[in-house]
Parts: C-alpha cells; sequence; structure tokens
C-alpha cells in the first residue's frame, strides 16, 4: 500500500542492516573513499577536459565574436578591398574587418585583434567593457591598444603605460588607451585580449592591405539571396563559410587528444567500477549471515532488498558528493596539464582555470549513484535468492562462487571474442576501436577470478608436499575466498595492465618519434620567425637577412620552410612549401612506393606529398589527388606519395616552393634549415646567424639540430605527463580495492586466525600467512596483467592511435617494464596487507572465538 | 507411516507424504521419506533424532524455509505448497518463532532490539518485547548487544524472540546442545514453562533422550522415518 | 544665423554622443548617467585647436563646396523630402551624412585604415498611410572607400547609402540607401538656385567672431523615384531640401535645443526658420531664417518677424514632451500658417535623441489660402 510508510516502520530491520555498517568503520571508510575516487577521477577529467574545451570556446568567441559567417582568404589573408566592396557595393551592414595574430610580451602571450571600432557585427564579446573615449585614440593615434585588465594587472600595466610586445619577430611599442574587463564572461574569457585598431594592427603585423578575415551576422535561411551574392562576388582566394563550421575545424584539431584523454577518464572509470562493485559486494556478502537469520525470522526478499539498496544508495550519496569535491580540486590539477598541451600541439588557449560546470558533475554523479546501486544490486540479489538455511552457510557462498566464477569466464570469453572481432571490422572510427578495447580488457579481467583459481590449486597440489602448513593456508585462502579475492585481484589487475598497455604504448611512440627525427631533421641548424601558433598568423623572415644568411661561408645549402594553413569548407589543411638548395638530400622517409621516381615527381612540381596522418584522416594514397583552395581558386594537386610524419596529426602537404608560388601569392619564408660544410662549428655559424638577425631587428628562434630533437621531445613527455597522473590515480584505486578486500577478508578470518592463534601459531606467523596471501595475490594480479597490457598495448598502438592521429608505430615492448608491472602489483598488495596484519596479530584470540 | 496418537488437542499442523532428499555428489540420502504427523495445538512435542537425521529438514519445511519434493504441510487453514516465496515468508514470520542451537540473535542489534524486530515486522506494538525480557529475566540486559552475552543468556532471549510475537508454533533445534548440562537443564525448564503458559504449540528437535522426556510426545527421526519405538531407539 | 549654429549643436551633440556611444558600445546602447557626465568634461575642453575656423566671409565655389572640408571638424549633407504617389499615398524621408573629425590634420601612417575622419549617417521614412516611421543610424571611416565625400563628380556616401551625380551632364543627382526592408532610390533635380545663408552663407551663432560656420541650401529639388517597402515598391514625386553645413566652433552654454522649420509651400515659396531656446525659457533674439521667392529670391527674417505658437504636443514613450504641432505668422510676408506632422511618432531613437519629421501646411496668406509640405525638427526636448 504506502510502500514508504511500510520502510518508515521497519526502523530495527534497517537499524539491524545500518549497524553492521558503523560497527566497522574502517571498512565503511573505505569503501566510501573507494567510490568516491573513482568518481573524482571522472569529474576531473571530465572537467579539465571540459575547460580546455570551454577555453577553446572561449577563444573562438574573442576570434569570432556573435559572427555566423566569416570570408576567409589565402595563406596571405584577404585583400581589404573586399571588405569595402561589401559594405559600398552590396551593403551588407553587419559586417566587420578582423586582423589577428598572436604576440608575445615578457611571458604573455598576446591575442592581438584588429578591429574597425565603428563596424558594429559584434562588439560585445569582443570589447568586454572599456573605459571613457579611448575609441577615438585608437582610430587616430598609432600603436595604441586596449589591454585585457586581468592580464595587464599581471604585467603590472595600466592605462597610459607603454609596453613592448613582439609580433612576427619584431618588437613594437605599444600605448595602452584602455583596459578592457570582463563583462557577461569571466576574466578568464578575456585573458590574453589585445585590441587595436585595423590600421595598427597592419602597421604592426606588417599585412599591409591585407584582412585575417570578414565576420558577418547573416541570418542564412532569411539572407539566402545575399549569401549567394556575396559568394558571387567574392575573387578565387576568398571563401565565405559559417562561423561554426570554422571553429568546428579548429576544435577538430585537438578532437583526437581530447578523446583520448577521455578514454584514460573510462579507464579510469571501469577500475573505478571495479571498486564499487568489489566495496559494495563486500558489504553484502559479509552480512550473509546477518541477512540469513533475518530471513529465517520472516524478512522477505524485498523488504530485505529495499533495506540493503536504500543503504547502497545513502553510501552512494555520501561517496559521490565527496568524490565529487575531491574531483573538482584534481580537475584544478588537470587543467593545467591538459592546456599546456594543447598550447603545445594545437592552438594558442589563454584559459587556465577551472570551469565549474553542471553536465560532468551530473555525469559522474549519475554513475557514481547508478554504479553504486548496480554493483550492490547483484550480490544482494544472490543474497535474497539463497535460500536462508543456505545462507546460513559460507561454503554455499563459496560454491555459487565457483558456478559464478564459471559463468563469469563464459561472459569474458564472449567478451573478448567480440572484442577481437570487432578489430576485424575495417573501420576507421575510433568508437569502435575504444569499444573493442573496453571489450577487450572487461573480458580479460572477468577471466582473471578464474585464472587464479586453477593457479592456486596448482599451487596448492604442487606445493602440498613442499610448504609447510601455513604457506599453505594462505594459499588456500585465496581461492576459498574468491569471492572477496576475485574483483580485487581484478581489479589491480586492470590497472597495471593499463599501466603496462599505456607505457608500451607511449614507449613505442617516443621510439618512432626519435626514429623520425633522426631521419627527418637533417640540418644542422634551424631558425624560423618566432610564431606562437595558431593556424593564420605565419611569421616570417625578412628576406635579406635569408639572403646574408645564405651567403655564410660556413654553409652548404639551406632548406626555405613556408607553413600554412588552408581553409576549404570545413577543412582546414596544412601545407608546407619547402625548397632545397642544390645538393641536399630531403630527410623525409616515405611509405611505400618507389622513393627515387616519387621525389622526382616532387621536384619536378608534378604532384604533392601527404604525410601520413593526412593520408589515413583523409583516405588518400599515391595517385590520388587533394584539392585545395588556392589563390586562383580550388585545385587539385596530385599525390605522388605518402612520407611519415609525427609533427601533426591532422597531416600536412608537403609541396615544392616553386608549386606553391604558381598558387599562392604568398611569398614569404617561415623558416630556415642550415646545411653546414664539413668541419664548420655550430656554435660559430649561431653567433653569425643571430648577429645578422640583429643587425635586421629581426627576433629569430634559432635550434640546433640537437636541441630542436630534445625540445621535441621535451614536448613529446609533457604531452603524456597528463597520461601518468591518470595511470598513477588508476593504481591508487586499486590499491583501494585491494585495502578493502583484504580488510574485509581478514575481519571475516578472524574466528579462523583466532582459532589458529589457539592452536599455537604465534602473531608473527599469522602476519605471514596475511602478508604471503595477499603477495600471492599481487603476483597473481601482475602476471595476469602483462598479457591483458600486452593486448592493451597492441590495441593502443594500431588501432586507437591509428584512428586518432593516423600515426603508424613500431611496437617497442620494454621487459623491464613488464618487471616493475609485476613489483607494482605485488608492491601495492603488500602495502595494503600492512594493517590488516597488523591489526589480526593484535587481536586477543580468546575474543575472537567467544563470538560464535 | 502414519502416527495418529490418541490426544484430546484439535490438529494445528499435519504433514502427509513429506518427502525430501539431498543429492550428495553421486548419492541421493533420503532424509525425509513419506512422513505423515499430526500436531494438536498446544501440544509439546519432541524429536529424537541423531546428527543428520532429518530434524533440521523437517523444521526447515514445517517453517516454509525450504519445500518439500513431495507432500503436504497444512498448518490451520494454510497449505504451504500452495503458497509463493514471499507468501511462505509472511507465513513464517506470523506463525513460527525459531530457537537454534547455536542461537543467531542478530549481532547488530541490542537484546531489546532483537525482541523488538519480530513485532515490528509483524506491526505488533513494542510492549511485548520488555514483557518476554521480563520473562527470560534479563531486563537488566536489554541494551547490550547478544556478544557481551552468555550463551544460556543468548539463548533466553533467543526464546523470548520466538515467543515474543505469540506465534503459533515454536520450533527449536538442539535449543540446549550449545549449553552445558545445568544450564540447558534450565533454559528447557523456561521454554517448557513459557510455551506452556501461553498456550503455545512447541516443536522440539533433541538428540538426547532426557530432553525428550519433557515432552507430551515423543517421536523418534531415523533413516527418514518417524518411530514410536523410543526404547528402541539405537543409540 | 542661429539656425546654423544650432544645427552646429546637434552635430557636435553627435559627435561627443558618438565618441561616447563607441566606448560605451560594449555597455548598452543607453547613454548612462556616467557617460554624460564624459560628454560635459569634453564640452569644457578646448580642442578646437588645430582646426579651421568659420571666421571670415569667403567665396563659395562649386562645385567644389560640394565635397568635404576636412579642416573643419564637423560637416554635413542634410537631404529632407516630402513625396507622394499617384494615388496621393505620402512619404517623408530623410537621408543625412555627417563627417566628423576626430584629430586635426591629415595622417601620414601607412595603413589605408589611418584617418582621422569619421563619417555617420541617418536614414528615415515616414510612411503615412502605415502610420509608421522608421529610422537607421551607421557609422563608417573616411578610409578604404568605405565612407566620404567628393565634389566632382559630386559623390557622398557611407556604406552603400550614398548621393551622387549622374554622368550626363544634367546637374541632377541621385540618391540611393537601403536598409533592412526599405529601399529609396531617387533622382533629384534642383529647381531653384544655391541660397547663402546668413551673411553671404557665414553664419554666426553669437556675439564672439569665430563661433560660426558656413551654410548653404537648396530648397526646392524636384524628386522622382522609387520608395520599396518590402515586395511593396512605390512609385513617387515631390520635393526635398539640402542643406550644406561645416563649422568647428562649439557653441554656446545656455542653449538648451532648437525648433527648425523648412517649409515649402504651393505658391512657389520656401521658408527656412529656426528658434533657438535658452535654458532659462526664453527665445534666442539671434534666432532666424529666410524666406526664399519662387524665383531664388531671399528675405532674411528675425525672431520679431516671427509669432510661433505650440498647438499639440507629443509624448515620446523614450521620455520628453515635443511640441509637433504649431501656427507661424510671418509677419513681412502676411503669412499665417497651421504646421500639423504627418505622424506624431517622428522622434529618431539613435545615438542622440531627436525629432525630425515631416509636417503639413493648411493656412493663408491675406484671402489666398496656402498649403504645404515641409521638415520639422526639435532637439533639446528628450529626458
Amino acid at each position: 500500500m504506502d510502500r514508504a510508510l511500510a520502510l518508515r516502520r521497519q526502523k530495527i530491520l534497517r537499524l539491524a542492516s545500518l549497524r553492521y555498517l558503523l560497527q566497522h568503520p574502517w571498512q565503511l571508510a573505505l569503501t566510501i573513499i573507494g567510490i568516491a575516487l573513482g568518481i573524482a577521477i571522472i569529474v576531473a577529467v571530465d572537467l579539465a577536459n571540459e575547460s580546455a574545451t570551454r577555453a577553446f570556446q572561449v577563444s573562438m568567441e574573442n576570434i569570432s565574436g556573435r559572427a555566423t559567417h566569416q570570408i576567409v582568404g589565402g595563406p596571405s589573408g584577404l585583400d581589404e578591398s573586399i571588405y569595402t566592396r561589401l559594405r559600398t557595393e552590396l551593403g551588407v551592414r553587419n559586417s566587420a574587418p578582423v586582423l589577428e595574430a598572436y604576440g608575445a610580451s615578457g611571458n604573455e602571450t598576446l591575442h592581438l585583434i584588429g578591429i574597425d571600432p565603428l563596424a558594429d557585427a559584434r562588439q560585445g564579446s569582443r570589447f568586454g567593457t572599456t573605459e571613457d573615449g579611448v575609441i577615438q585614440e585608437l582610430i587616430t593615434t598609432p600603436n595604441t591598444a586596449l589591454l585585457a585588465a586581468p592580464t595587464a594587472s599581471r604585467m603590472n600595466l595600466t592605462k597610459g603605460d607603454d609596453f613592448e610586445v613582439s609580433l612576427g619577430g619584431r618588437s613594437y611599442r605599444l600605448h595602452i588607451v584602455g583596459l578592457i574587463k570582463p563583462q557577461n564572461q569571466s576574466a578568464a574569457a578575456i585573458e590574453g585580449l589585445l585590441i587595436t585598431d585595423i590600421s595598427t594592427a597592419q602597421e604592426i603585423t606588417n599585412y599591409l592591405g591585407r584582412l585575417s578575415w570578414v565576420d558577418l551576422v547573416l541570418d542564412a535561411n532569411a539572407d539566402a539571396a545575399l549569401v549567394e551574392k556575396i559568394k558571387a562576388s567574392l575573387p578565387a582566394d576568398a571563401e565565405l563559410v559559417p562561423a561554426a563550421s570554422r571553429s568546428n575545424a579548429m576544435a577538430q584539431m585537438s578532437k583526437a587528444f581530447r578523446t583520448n584523454l577521455m578514454a584514460m577518464g573510462l579507464m579510469a572509470l571501469i577500475v573505478g567500477m571495479f571498486l564499487v562493485y568489489n566495496t559494495m559486494t563486500f558489504m553484502v556478502i559479509q552480512r550473509r549471515h546477518l541477512l540469513g537469520t533475518l530471513r529465517v525470522l520472516g524478512v522477505t526478499r524485498r523488504e530485505l532488498f529495499q533495506v540493503i539498496l536504500s543503504e547502497a544508495l545513502l553510501v552512494g550519496v555520501v561517496a559521490t558528493l565527496l568524490g565529487l569535491a575531491i574531483g573538482v580540486l584534481l580537475g584544478q590539477g588537470l587543467v593545467h596539464l591538459v592546456t599546456r598541451t594543447i598550447n603545445d600541439l594545437y592552438f594558442v588557449v589563454t584559459v587556465t582555470d577551472l570551469q565549474l560546470s553542471a553536465t560532468p558533475m551530473i555525469k559522474a554523479a549519475l554513475l557514481g549513484l547508478g554504479g553504486t546501486l548496480i554493483a550492490a544490486f547483484i550480490p544482494t540479489l544472490e543474497a535474497a535468492l539463497t535460500s536462508p538455511q543456505a545462507a546460513l552457510r559460507r561454503s554455499t557462498l563459496e560454491a555459487h562462487t565457483h558456478v559464478f566464477i564459471s559463468r563469469l569466464t563464459v561472459a569474458g570469453l564472449v567478451l573478448f571474442t567480440a572484442g577481437l572481432l570487432l578489430l576485424l571490422i575495417p573501420s576507421t572510427a575510433i568508437f569502435l576501436g575504444f569499444t573493442s578495447l573496453f571489450l577487450l580488457i572487461l573480458g580479460m579481467s572477468f577471466m582473471a577470478p578464474l585464472l587464479v583459481m586453477k593457479c592456486v590449486h596448482l599451487c596448492n597440489r604442487w606445493g602440498s608436499t613442499r610448504f609447510d602448513i601455513t604457506t599453505r593456508l594462505a594459499i588456500r585462502g585465496i581461492s576459498d575466498a574468491l569471492s572477496r579475492t576475485g574483483t580485487a585481484i581484478a581489479a589491480l589487475m586492470l590497472a597495471v595492465a593499463t599501466t603496462i598497455g599505456v607505457s608500451i604504448m607511449i614507449d613505442s611512440f617516443r621510439s618512432s618519434v626519435v626514429d623520425w627525427l633522426e631521419t627527418t631533421m637533417r640540418a644542422d641548424i634551424y631558425l624560423s620567425a618566432p610564431d606562437l601558433g595558431s593556424g593564420r598568423s605565419y611569421a616570417a623572415l625578412d628576406t635579406g637577412l635569408i639572403r646574408n644568411i645564405q651567403s655564410l661561408p660556413g654553409i652548404a645549402g639551406v632548406s626555405e620552410g613556408r607553413q600554412v594553413t588552408i581553409e576549404s569548407g570545413a577543412l582546414l589543411t596544412e601545407v608546407f612549401a619547402l625548397r632545397f638548395s642544390a645538393g641536399i638530400q630531403p630527410g623525409f622517409k616515405l611509405k611505400g612506393g618507389d622513393p627515387p621516381s616519387i621525389w622526382k615527381a616532387y621536384l619536378n612540381g608534378d604532384a604533392v606529398l601527404v604525410s601520413e596522418p593526412l593520408a589515413y584522416h583523409r583516405g588518400l594514397q599515391p595517385g590520388d589527388t587533394i584539392e585545395l583552395r588556392t589563390d586562383r581558386g580550388p585545385q587539385a594537386f596530385g599525390i605522388a606519395g605518402v612520407y611519415y610524419d609525427y609533427g601533426s596529426e591532422q597531416g600536412k602537404v608537403l609541396m615544392e616552393r616553386d608549386l606553391y608560388n604558381q598558387y599562392f601569392q604568398d611569398r614569404e619564408t617561415g623558416g630556415l634549415g642550415l646545411y653546414l660544410k664539413p668541419g664548420v662549428e655550430v656554435d660559430s655559424i649561431i653567433e653569425q646567424v643571430k648577429a645578422l638577425a640583429a643587425q635586421a631587428g629581426q627576433n629569430i628562434r634559432l635550434r640546433s639540430n640537437r636541441d630542436i630533437r630534445a625540445y621535441t621531445l621535451q614536448i613529446f613527455d609533457r604531452t603524456f605527463a597528463i597520461t601518468h597522473v591518470l595511470r598513477l590515480l588508476a593504481i591508487l584505486v586499486a590499491f583501494i580495492g585491494i585495502l578493502t578486500a583484504l580488510m574485509a577478508l581478514q575481519l571475516e578470518r578472524a574466528k579462523e586466525i583466532a582459532v589458529l592463534r589457539a592452536t599455537g601459531v604465534t602473531p608473527f606467523e599469522v602476519a605471514k600467512i596475511i602478508t604471503l596471501q595477499t603477495g600471492v595475490m599481487g603476483l597473481l594480479a601482475g602476471l595476469f596483467a602483462i598479457p591483458t597490457g600486452l593486448v592493451l598495448s597492441q590495441v593502443l598502438i594500431h588501432v586507437i592511435n591509428k584512428r586518432s592521429f593516423g600515426w603508424s608505430m613500431e611496437s617497442l615492448i620494454n621487459v623491464n617494464e613488464l618487471f616493475a608491472a609485476i613489483v607494482l602489483a605485488v608492491g601495492a598488495a603488500l602495502l595494503a596487507a600492512i594493517y590488516p596484519s597488523w591489526k589480526m596479530t593484535r587481536t586477543a584470540p580468546a575474543l575472537a572465538l567467544r563470538e560464535e | 507411516m502414519a502416527q495418529s496418537p490418541a490426544t484430546n488437542h484439535s490438529p494445528l499442523l499435519s504433514l502427509r507424504g513429506l518427502t525430501h532428499s539431498y543429492r550428495e555428489g553421486e548419492r541421493v540420502r533420503q532424509v525425509l521419506d513419506h512422513i505423515d504427523l499430526d500436531i494438536g495445538e498446544g501440544e509439546f512435542i519432541a524429536i529424537l533424532g541423531r546428527s543428520g537425521s532429518g530434524k533440521s529438514t523437517l523444521f526447515n519445511l514445517i517453517s516454509g524455509i525450504d519445500q518439500p519434493q513431495s507432500g503436504e504441510i497444512q498448518m490451520l487453514e494454510t497449505r504451504l505448497s500452495a503458497l509463493n516465496e514471499h507468501d511462505r515468508t509472511m507465513y513464517r514470520r506470523r506463525n513460527i518463532g525459531f530457537i537454534y542451537q547455536f542461537f543467531n540473535l542478530l549481532p547488530t542489534l541490542t537484546v531489546r532490539e532483537n525482541l523488538l524486530l519480530p513485532l515490528e515486522l509483524n506491526k505488533l506494538p513494542p510492549d511485548r518485547a520488555d514483557e518476554l525480557l521480563a520473562a527470560v529475566e534479563l531486563t537488566d540486559r536489554a541494551d547490550s548487544f547478544p556478544d557481551c552475552l552468555s550463551g544460556g543468556e543468548q539463548q533466553r532471549i533467543a526464546i523470548a524472540r520466538a515467543l515474543v510475537h505469540d506465534p503459533g508454533l515454536v520450533l527449536a533445534d538442539e535449543p540446549t546442545g550449545n549449553l552445558d548440562m545445568q544450564t540447558g537443564q534450565h533454559i528447557l525448564e523456561m521454554l517448557d514453562r513459557l510455551v506452556r503458559q501461553s498456550g503455545k504449540t512447541l516443536v522440539l528437535a533433541t538428540h538426547s533422550r532426557a530432553v525428550a522426556e519433557k515432552a507430551d510426545r515423543v517421536l523418534a527421526l531415523a533413516d527418514g522415518k518417524f518411530t514410536t519405538n523410543v526404547e528402541a531407539f539405537a543409540w | 544665423m542661429i539656425v546654423l549654429m544650432n544645427r552646429q549643436q546637434s552635430g557636435l551633440l553627435f559627435i561627443l554622443a558618438m565618441l561616447l556611444m563607441m566606448s560605451a558600445c560594449s555597455q548598452s546602447a543607453d547613454i548612462t548617467p556616467e557617460g554624460n557626465a564624459g560628454i560635459s568634461s569634453f564640452l569644457e575642453s578646448d580642442d578646437n585647436k588645430g582646426y579651421t575656423r568659420a571666421e571670415k566671409i569667403r567665396e563659395f565655389r562649386f562645385p567644389e563646396d560640394h565635397g568635404a572640408h576636412p579642416d573643419y571638424r564637423t560637416e554635413w549633407w542634410y537631404f529632407t523630402g516630402n513625396l507622394a504617389t499617384e494615388e496621393g499615398r505620402h512619404f517623408g524621408y530623410q537621408l543625412v551624412l555627417f563627417r566628423f573629425a576626430l584629430k586635426p590634420g591629415r595622417t601620414t601612417r601607412t595603413s589605408n585604415w589611418a584617418t582621422n575622419q569619421v563619417y555617420m549617417a541617418h536614414l528615415a521614412l515616414t510612411d503615412v498611410a502605415a502610420q509608421e516611421f522608421k529610422f537607421y543610424e551607421r557609422f563608417a571611416r573616411n578610409a578604404v572607400g568605405l565612407a566620404g565625400a567628393r565634389a566632382e563628380p559630386f559623390h557622398v556616401w557611407l556604406d552603400n547609402w550614398q548621393v551622387k551625380s549622374v554622368n550626363d551632364d544634367s546637374g541632377t543627382w541621385v540618391l540611393q540607401a537601403s536598409e533592412e526592408n526599405l529601399e529609396i532610390a531617387l533622382t533629384l533635380s534642383p529647381s531653384k538656385p544655391i541660397v547663402l545663408q546668413g551673411d553671404r552663407g557665414l553664419s554666426r551663432k553669437g556675439p564672439s567672431a569665430g563661433n560660426a560656420s558656413y551654410y548653404y541650401s537648396i530648397t526646392r529639388i524636384d524628386t522622382k523615384g522609387t520608395i520599396t517597402l518590402g515586395e511593396q515598391r512605390h512609385q513617387v514625386t515631390g520635393l526635398s531640401w539640402l542643406d550644406r553645413e561645416w563649422s568647428t566652433s562649439a557653441l554656446n552654454e545656455d542653449q538648451e535645443g532648437w525648433d527648425w522649420f523648412s517649409l515649402q509651400l504651393t505658391n512657389g515659396y520656401d521658408l527656412m526658420y529656426y528658434q533657438l531656446r535658452r535654458k532659462d525659457g526664453s527665445i534666442e533674439p539671434f534666432s532666424s531664417g529666410t524666406l526664399i521667392g519662387p524665383q531664388g529670391g531671399t528675405t532674411t527674417l528675425r525672431a520679431e518677424d516671427i509669432i510661433l505658437e505650440t498647438r499639440d504636443v507629443w509624448e515620446s514613450p523614450q521620455g520628453g514632451r515635443y511640441p509637433v504641432a504649431w501656427r507661424m505668422k510671418i509677419l513681412p510676408a502676411g503669412l499665417d500658417l497651421e504646421i500639423t506632422p504627418y505622424l506624431h511618432a517622428q522622434e529618431l531613437d539613435t545615438t542622440v535623441r531627436y525629432w525630425e519629421g515631416a509636417v503639413s501646411i493648411q493656412g493663408r496668406q491675406g484671402d489666398e489660402k496656402i498649403a504645404g509640405n515641409g521638415y520639422l525638427e526639435m532637439t533639446g526636448y528628450a529626458q
């Protein structure tokens, strides 16, 4: 009738169950901490991820304001007359010109946006709030700027101050006529923002007559005719694109990275769920006797169910709240790692604050509560379905466990096979890759308990004459209590396997990158105009400087590079235009094909090369063509071959410079590779180049071959720093799992131990039994982790990485790593054994024996 | 083998053709073999049998914890075989009081709470708990947890718990089996007194003839069947 | 002359308001109290330095003077007119382009966008049949071809709002402007000669020399063309009026606003009259006007020549009460006119809020019945 009322009436019944938890506070605490940690990891990863995405969106908003469309140009931007025609001939009022660049001042990265304050397409998000009367200054006084207030205060600058900013390798002195204050956005949203009038922007970026793009606010439905008119009016090198698709194209760049991050988070979640399941199972099975007695007294299954599940819910709620709190703290640390990686690899984001948004919290909360309930549901169901008199006997439980384990093993096999089958599907879908990865891992974890059982049996048989009785007791204890130890071992195994798999993947990746650096980076010195990322502001080297460097006596030859991003539709394509001096061998390693003929086609300008990721993402093969929007309109370029490249996950088109010049107006050079004559000192050339650059007033970034390798690897390691953190967290979660399992086991064994003690076993021997037992558990987890980790690593390398980035790499398995994994597993287990051992050895046997 | 003892009690519980067996590996062990039994209201019946003779199985069947492979159990108007698991639980909750050799008190509840539980389950007022505590002379231990009590005290609480909700039938499975002779004797007297006072029916399983002597009627269980030939019962 | 000065004041207010608007453009369209403080502080500053001032009588040269005079701070091209379809559907229109110098002198910077000159334009349409008044505002800098003015061939434009001479030496201009669903395309043919206002085009605003502007008008321009509202295209004809003025000086602080009339009568006479209101409620004695005869002959009107009475008041939903209907007696000409607005709500809620709208005229000169149309501008009422 009124179930809630009925439940309320069952105060004593619930007390009987709940008081068990309260009488074992350590275990309750571990349960809660375990669940909380699992949730915390999800929240942290999610929040960090979302903050990075948000940071990206904010910088996109700063860039595009409330624009719905943008007119974009080629590598050298747009001719400014396009804007005038748009206004005066087509009367497109909601349009605004933008010139964008990234600059540096001290340690700060500044996002320069040149605007026309009189154009009214979208001032709101761009300006924040400025002080009175500054627009007149911006327009009429050269080198005046507005600077984001938080950035200014950090730089100890205020209105009226001058400061140096370095743009495209040159320094300019800007005068601050106003500060930009955050309006409806967080202070972080305007971080690093530097606004000038478009005239100043053109002058300090040396982009005279050019715009980065034009913002438009169009109602695509209502203005369909206008959209067509605008399109028709544009010259060949310009294109009208929806702003959203452009942001998407930018966002796409870092998507694979974020997906991988999310996958790491999910891995942590699985370990976390194991833990939740583990602890909830203990909570129930330890009370089997209690539950059995209640059943005998006439408590129905449903009542039992309600009591235990409501209890699980309570635990779940407390743990989830705790987990959310820990997750936010953890996320604070992670977001810095994430944004740093994004800055290193993709584009400049100026936001590093954690954005607290509801979605990750809700998601984690649902996972936490749902997971806890589901985890509690299975053992509760089992307990409730068991007939009461059977419940009073533990052997029944273990008998059931053995049945359960055989079923679990079958399920594991099915999952594993399904995972394998999924891998066979020829697809590039990352999602499928992850699904099969998880199926494989889950499958292998499900098989772990059976393996444990078999191992222990084997051990017993082998050891029955060789081991002393305490050792045999210890080992047998593992399989006898498989209902408790099974999940703990599986969780530890999974965590360690993740460590192995990810380590192998990173090692393999790293060695491939090292390899690639060695073949590709052949020049002795690299120099480039400092460019602060972001696809569209291309720093260029002074042409006179290039000539002077080329004619230095020690130089055998140079390679001149220019990297630009071509936007066409929703696609961003990086094009790397290269020219080698005569006699310089290009260092690109080709994937398949006949190198001499491929190089011939490339150098003749008959065709381009594409990097492996680009070929993978776009399904390109030698002989295909790739279409690029050139300054002469869309043009299909033949593909001569595919080369290995780990420098860009989106991939690149490598184009001979003469071919590039044919199709693009851009004549700038972004970087040089200097090849020295034999016997010439690298340092002396560096000094000479520095002197020449200073003479030309050009800031340059100068790196020797060795430096650039070190730098690349440094970025590489930084990128994976976050995965190390996540792995550690997964191990921590598993550690808590083992600890909980042991606590539960030892509590339950109290009487058994007491009997042992009563029969004359010393506390030291008891400790030995416990330690031995956990050590073996750790060892087993470590051993099973090796094949699982190997499978994991191969899927990561050949499926996930391939599908995410398009990079192929040789797998490199370090035996020490595998050994370290076993040590880690045993170590974690032994560490977890310390407290229970200590506790059990201190318990007076009489006390334990008294409890019926 | 039908037992139709001459008694002036009206039948409370009747068992007909009750059969139950366990599988032990390859062997099938017949624990109960077509048992018939009528138990009258207010009767005290002792079932005498060795360990493993099927006493506990019989109790599990009577209380609805387990179901017989064949045969009928009828308590007043209720036929147990017609009930599903839930209804059998409700039947047990209302009509049965259980006393075990190992007490099986709930360790997480205090003595009084242990008595309150059956009352609460049956939605009965809590006053009976203190009444019963007084009856087993343990009012002063009401707020202790069971593990602080001696075996005898625990069993007295178990008796109180079995009677507190006024069940029709009390099943006592070797209630003195875990106690010294003197304490056992004391417990037995208390059980006899309280059950008879309240007019309840008591079925007591024991291996001790001395214990069984208190009963109105003694049945011996061997090889799955009852025999009245208690004297011939080989120990 | 005072009329000119007041027009100048409106220009100055515009520029100040515009600067304010731009500086506050992220806040909201409303002018905040802090913003007004900003205005007054600007007013007090003496930054006419570096600009040429209207100090003496000069010789006007055409077509050169149709173009911009960037050495002066403020300048405008002010087109208004009353038009009707053959069926008698009446429209009023206004297209005005303002030029402001943000700083004296020319720039010598490398970017094409660098300039000291900005333009602002207002476009308004009074649709009497629909009882609707539309208005729009735009800004652009005088650079990269976004806005500007040129004398020969004549062209003044901001974005795609423009007036330019037709290629055929006929002296006619085309006026084009569109916004949202409104499109105006008119051919303008002056039917009277240029009138130099004030003293040979020098329009002094007060006793101190140099506080003046140069001001000329074409008071009667035959106009025909189309007014398109969404899908509906109307063929219209009627009369337009052009005011041209450039200056540097600010006006007196004791002036609150003005009521400016440009009237075109059926008997061929046109009348410009300007009444300046002071903050103390009195009428500035410098208020004045010009009566232009059918052949272009002019008579200067002084404040004492005119009697003005308010007939009707309209309360702006944005705040402020405008005297939208008037009785005007022009004593020297014996004219007695009733001036009523075609629509009460002809307020432009632009950067500076003011009322400017089409009016109809009924009246008499002696016994002769007279009618006409005109434009009325009122400032200083907004609250």
